[in-house]
Order: structure tokens, then C-alpha cells, then sequence
């Protein structure tokens, strides 16, 4: 996606950096990793990465804005929950991140 | 310790490989563990209830016990479904709370099919080595608490150690007493279980290890 930031590794390589930070990085991880209509909890994912509140919140808006995730909040058991899921964007991004990553990891400087 | 975007600023390219990775493994562990404290305790009580049982049994009602040889097979068979009922339907209710969607359920199912086995096995393997008569039932509940302790080392191995320990606890407070204790070790097994998962629920909730 051309309007998120990229971090050029090479010439040839760049990284999507909405991505490549590495709290966000781990967040998409967990969201791209579950099929397509699941959603994650907001406690989940601060439970599995050990995040404060605060700081979750923070990348979980970037990627949002970025149009990679969307956020809903509903009552479970009548009790409300904020549940998370990769967009469809979120994860054709992952996808272009990850063979770029592969490019990145097979790169050697030229002799 | 929380961790902070000034300590995670950058990754390399091999950092970044390795921390998708790592999400990937502690992401999907952490699915196979919801509810573990609850179901933890859930099998203290329920250990702590056979065992009781069947230390009332042999010390106050040995008339009725000892010509009913199928009397602690049906009770460790009633005691083992109600708890398989109850560790499927607390997994399932903590599994929701996480996860909404077919990777929950999926992972709720195979969890189950985990126990299940080893319950299946703890039965009848015994049977298998041809235990299932009067002469050697008395060294059945030997070899099925080895297969029940061995159940949760392995768990624990593939998801998290604190579980193996248990395992290894249930071990010890089951075979330490059952050689020195005489008459009262299914008591003193039914204490030190309950003590064990207790104390170790409450460290799970405590830590947040899970």
C-alpha cells in the first residue's frame, strides 16, 4: 500500500514500517494467524504480549488507521469486550511484508 | 516488565523473523491453556473426593468394600467423566473470553481428544497387561496415576512448564504415601493433591503465567 510508511532495507527491498515495529509486528502476527473471520480479545493479546493497557491501545489505533485491523466492542455475557480482527487489507499487507522479509533475510551485500 | 517501544525500537530483518515466530508458538500455546487454574483446582477436588472415598471405604466399610471389587472402578469412572464434563465446559467458557471463532474451537477440541487419550489409556492399559483381576486391581490406581501424572509432564512440556510440575507433584503425593503410609496414604494422596493444585492455581493466577 503505497500510503503507509516503508523502510527501505535495500533499494529493492522496503518494509512496511506500520509493521516492522515490533509491538505491531507481533499484533498483526497473532491476528493474521487465526482464520479469516476470527477475532481476538483486547485482554488476549495484552496477556500474550505482556503489554500495558496504554501501549496496546496506542498501536492497536496505528493499525487501525492504517485500515489493517478493525475494532468492535460488544457485551459478552453482560459483560463488555473489545474484540479485535485482521482486515482483509491488514492481511494482504502481512502477506507483502512477509515475502519482503524473506527477500530482506536472503539479501547479502554485493562483493 | 512490561516491555516499551524504546526498548523494541528496532528490529532486524532476522529479529523480525524470529519475534513472528516466537508470536506464532505463544499465540497458539496460550489457546491450549485457557482456564487451566480453574481446571487445575477442579481436579484437586475431585482427586481429593476419590481418594477420601476410598479411604473411608477400606477403613470403615471394608465389608462392603472388599467383596465389591467394581466399586472403585465406578467410582473413579463417575469421578473422571464429571471431570472431563466440567474441564470441557470451563475450557470452552475461558476460550471464548480470547478467542471468538473456529481457532478456539479447534483447539478446545483438540485439548479434549489430549485428555481423553490419556483417560482412555489410564483405563486400559491396565487391562492390557492383564490387571483387570482380584489378584493385581490392587496395583491398577499405580499404574493409571502413572499415566494420569505423565498426561500433564507431557502437556506441560508442549505448553507450559508449570503444568509438568504439576504432573510430577500428582506423582509424588500419589506414590510417596501409597510406599510409607500404609492404611492412611489415600489420605494423605487426597491432601497433598488438593494442596498441590491449589497452591498452584492460585501461583498460575497470581503470575499470570497462563
Amino acid at each position: 500500500m503505497d500510503s503507509q510508511e516503508r523502510r527501505p532495507v535495500t533499494d529493492d527491498i522496503v518494509l512496511d514500517e506500520t509493521i516492522h515495529q515490533p509491538t505491531r509486528l507481533r499484533i498483526m502476527t497473532m491476528l493474521v494467524s487465526l482464520p479469516g473471520t476470527d477475532r481476538l480479545a483486547y485482554g488476549f493479546i495484552q496477556e500474550t504480549l505482556d503489554l500495558t493497557g496504554g501501549n496496546l491501545t496506542t498501536h492497536l489505533r496505528k493499525l487501525e488507521n492504517a485500515d489493517y485491523l478493525v475494532i468492535t466492542k460488544e457485551f459478552l455475557e453482560s459483560k463488555p469486550r473489545t474484540w479485535v480482527q485482521a482486515t482483509p487489507a491488514g492481511r494482504r499487507a502481512f502477506a507483502e511484508y512477509l515475502s519482503n522479509l524473506e527477500k530482506a533475510l536472503d539479501w547479502r551485500p554485493r562483493t | 516488565m512490561k516491555e516499551s517501544d524504546s526498548k523494541l525500537a528496532e528490529f532486524t530483518p532476522q529479529e523480525s523473523w524470529q519475534a513472528i515466530h516466537t508470536t506464532m508458538d505463544k499465540a497458539r500455546s496460550s489457546m491450549y491453556v485457557a482456564g487451566t487454574a480453574t481446571i487445575l483446582l477442579l481436579w484437586g477436588v475431585i482427586s481429593a473426593l476419590g481418594f477420601t472415598a476410598q479411604y473411608v471405604f477400606e477403613t470403615l466399610a471394608p465389608d462392603f468394600a472388599l467383596p465389591n471389587p467394581w466399586l472403585y472402578p465406578l467410582l473413579w469412572g463417575v469421578l473422571i467423566a464429571a471431570g472431563m464434563a466440567g474441564s470441557a465446559i470451563i475450557g470452552h467458557r475461558a476460550g471464548k473470553k480470547n478467542v471468538a471463532g473456529g481457532a478456539m474451537r479447534s483447539a478446545g477440541i483438540r485439548v479434549f481428544l489430549f485428555w481423553l487419550a490419556v483417560a482412555v489409556a489410564a483405563f486400559f492399559v491396565p487391562g492390557a497387561a492383564g490387571m483387570w483381576n482380584a489378584d493385581a486391581a490392587a496395583n491398577i490406581p499405580r499404574v493409571s496415576i502413572g499415566i494420569a501424572a505423565l498426561g500433564y509432564i507431557l502437556y506441560g512440556i508442549m505448553h507450559r512448564p508449570v503444568i509438568a510440575f504439576v504432573g510430577a507433584g500428582i506423582a509424588v503425593a500419589f506414590y510417596a504415601p501409597s510406599y510409607v503410609a500404609g492404611d492412611a496414604a489415600p489420605l494423605l494422596t487426597a491432601g497433598a493433591i488438593l494442596v498441590l493444585t491449589a497452591l498452584s492455581a492460585a501461583w498460575i493466577r497470581k503470575s499470570g503465567v497462563l
